[in-house]
């Protein structure tokens, strides 16, 4: 473990070389990295995940959800009968805004999820296998700044990614048909700012929900240097936690596992909006948080560090 | 290695204390319940003295009653639908859709769980009761709003709502009709304490009415009422209701039956608020697009009382046998609706036994003889067997 020897005032100099040099050499961040001030790190790793084309790709394709689906429904002349579909989709032609929502419930179970275990897998995993990790840690950042630093990456990741779809589907929506107060599945109207409103909420709602697989994203990055095998881990066990909600066998088993309130945002659209669901899920996500979180730290600062 | 052993900690602790968290908070809300000992007749009383006209809260309903655990409303409405296309004409309502939608309601109320919230507002003391019904399904809602003089229903799946007018006069009516019937009980039944006790004393022969142990329920504290049948041969093991120890509303009902562990049904507030729901809950206004209908209210034919009832076949009247827990009804065969026995939902659920076909659930048998007649009761299917012998 490194310790914080290195002063304070160092830090603005240092940060300034280090966003230059990262702009330069893509992902990997500079070896005369050396700062103490998390925030910095945290603006550096930030500044690294934005800057990289797979991100932009990533978020590109989130983009498309709503972009190919609201496109389908304009050109099909079909109707469809109302239930007919994924939740909403018949609503679609009458109201534009209603893209966001299906486009939501159609990206959680796979497409969110995917993107995540993307970013999550590589935090750790892909700095030792580009062999960066070492000279991050030479710097005196510390295991667990470093640790931390990397999950709020992947928490703001998450963020822009819901907030992407959220976006993308109501200007698409908004752009090919008619727009004009929602209705809630409580029967209720609410008028367009309002509903925008919840969209930012659901946005939110979704993004809280993902914190505790990404957390588990966090933790299996921690244990191998290949991040492809990372990757690829966290989105098998997003898979099966899935698998493991619908089987009605395990029904004991279902408020525990993190997916079980991924389309639990059905709770903001009804009237008056129902946040209890929303309390237990923040709750679930913490704990998730809590031990996976754990888990990567035992791991990571017991890490003999060899790349 | 230690250092490296101490670092492990938080991966060890961390999950201990959430299962000891997890462990600890609903014995936490189950114990230390104790309240001023009350006998049956006084939690009755406490029920029937309820001033509670308004209130919110979220109802929780879950029944283990054995019933296969099947998605009913998906698998009901591919069979209609295609059942209509196949053998009706277009716009022709089949007549035994009716019947299998109806049963496929009921078969939904006693099978799985569900989450619904209630606002009632009875308050204004002028004017009608206002009442609004969320059922919460997944990513869809069913609703249910009465403001005392329109009742909405709306479903958000197929986005149709349905609207009844509650004639001006059927309130009225109602009214007089109970007055009727309050002016026309026996003299002792006066006060609800009398009818406490009238209600003890009919219900003695059969059953045992304890309170039991004092508990939570919605964050209250709340008395527990308990039914238990005297009968041996029965299904029901009790019943058990718990009235809240300050309102004195009834919280949950919790139906248990014998040999299973989970409560075969049970409804009961999660959360309760004894605050008046706000006003605009009840105006309900079907959204555009929503497609509605008007449903009229089924007509009582006005009967005067000297006149004879319509006569039933003496051979088509149900017949019960026994007075307490573990009565049986039998049903003839010429009174069973031709759409029960030929519904291929029924036939699925039932199994094959001796003499015909049995329907069970945890707190009710229905034994189908092969000569149609129908024995119901909860009993085990042993005595419906004999019963159909019997005669």
């Amino acid at each position: 473990m490194s310790s914080n020897s290195v002063p304070l005032t160092n830090t603005n100099t240092n940060t300034n070389t280090n966003t230059n040099t990262s702009t330069n050499t893509g992902p990997s961040p500079s070896p005369s990295r050396r700062r103490s001030a998390g925030l910095a790190l945290l603006g550096s790793e930030l500044t690294v995940l934005f800057r990289r084309r797979r991100t932009w790709a990533m978020l590109v394709a989130v983009a498309l959800i709503p972009i190919l689906l609201a496109v389908a429904v304009r050109l099909s002349s079909e109707t469809l009968a109302p239930g007919e579909g994924p939740p909403f989709l018949d609503r679609v032609t009458q109201n534009g805004l209603f893209v966001a929502f299906t486009a939501m419930i159609v990206a959680i179970p796979l497409f969110l999820p995917l993107t995540i275990g993307v970013v999550a897998g590589d935090t750790i995993a892909g700095e030792a296998g580009l062999g960066t990790l070492r000279y991050l840690l030479v710097a005196p950042a510390g295991r667990v700044r470093l640790l931390l630093v990397k999950y709020a990456g992947v928490a703001v990741f998450c963020l822009a990614a819901t907030l992407t779809l959220a976006v993308a589907g109501t200007l698409i929506g908004a752009a090919l048909f008619p727009v004009g107060p929602v209705t809630l599945l409580s029967g209720d109207v609410i008028s367009v700012p309002e509903s925008l409103l919840r969209s930012a909420l659901i946005s939110l709602y979704v993004t809280v929900s993902l914190l505790g697989f990404a957390a588990i994203g966090l933790f299996i990055s921690t244990l191998t240097d290949v991040p492809v095998g990372a990757m690829a881990a966290t989105v098998v066990v997003s898979v099966v936690a899935q698998i493991l909600d619908v089987l009605p066998q395990l029904e004991w088993l279902h408020p525990w596992l993190f997916s079980h309130y991924w389309l639990g945002f059905a709770d903001l659209l009804r009237q008056p909006m129902d946040l209890g669901s929303f309390g237990d899920n923040a709750l679930l996500q913490l704990g998730y948080i809590a031990v996976f979180g754990a888990l990567a730290y035992g791991r990571f600062s017991t890490k003999d560090i060899l790349s | 290695m230690s250092r490296n052993s101490v670092k492990w900690l938080p991966a060890i602790v961390v999950p201990v204390v959430i299962v000891a968290g997890v462990l600890a908070v609903p014995l936490q809300a189950g114990a230390a319940v104790d309240l001023p000992d009350k006998t049956p007749e006084q939690v009755l009383l406490m029920f029937s003295d309820s001033t509670v006209n308004a209130f919110s809260g979220t109802v929780e309903k879950t029944a283990e009653l054995g019933l296969p655990d099947i998605d009913l409303g998906a698998g009901m409405a591919g069979s209609m639908g295609e059942s209509t296309s196949e053998s009706a004409p277009e716009g022709t309502a089949e007549p035994g859709a009716a019947a299998t939608g109806a049963l496929a309601s009921v078969m939904e109320l006693f099978s799985g769980s569900h989450t619904a919230r209630v606002y009632v507002d009875g308050s204004d003391a002028g004017g009608p009761a206002k009442a609004r019904v969320q059922i919460q399904d997944r990513m869809a809602e069913r609703n249910v709003v009465s403001n005392g003089t329109d009742v909405w229903a709306y479903d958000s799946e197929t986005n149709t709502a349905s609207h009844l007018a509650i004639p001006a006069d059927a309130r009225a009516t109602a009214q007089a009709k109970i007055a009727e019937m309050a002016a026309t009980a026996p003299a002792d039944l006066s006060t609800p304490s009398q009818v406490a006790d009238r209600f003890l004393s009919e219900i003695d022969p059969s059953t045992t009415v304890s309170v039991g142990t004092d508990g939570t329920v919605a964050g209250r504290t709340a008395y527990e009422l308990v039914l238990t049948p005297k009968a041996t041969q029965t299904l029901i093991e009790s019943v058990s209701i718990s009235v809240d120890s300050e309102t004195g509303v009834p919280l949950q009902v919790t139906v248990r039956a014998a040999g299973q562990e989970d409560p075969a049904f049970q409804v009961g507030f999660t959360e309760v608020d004894f605050s008046t729901p706000s006003a605009d809950l009840f105006d309900f206004t079907p959204p555009a697009g929503a497609t509605v209908e008007e449903v009229a209210l089924p007509v009582m034919p006005e009967m005067p009382a000297d006149e004879p009832k319509p006569e039933i076949p003496a051979e088509n009247v149900p017949v019960v046998t026994g007075t307490g827990w573990d009565a049986i009804v039998e049903v003839p065969a010429a009174s069973v609706p031709s759409e029960l026995s030929a519904n291929p939902m029924l036939s699925e659920l039932a199994t094959a036994v001796d003499g015909g076909q049995l329907f069970s659930t945890a707190l009710v048998n229905v034994f189908l003889a092969d000569d149609g007649r129908v024995f119901a009761g909860s009993v085990p299917v042993e005595l419906l067997q004999a019963a159909a012998d019997a005669q």
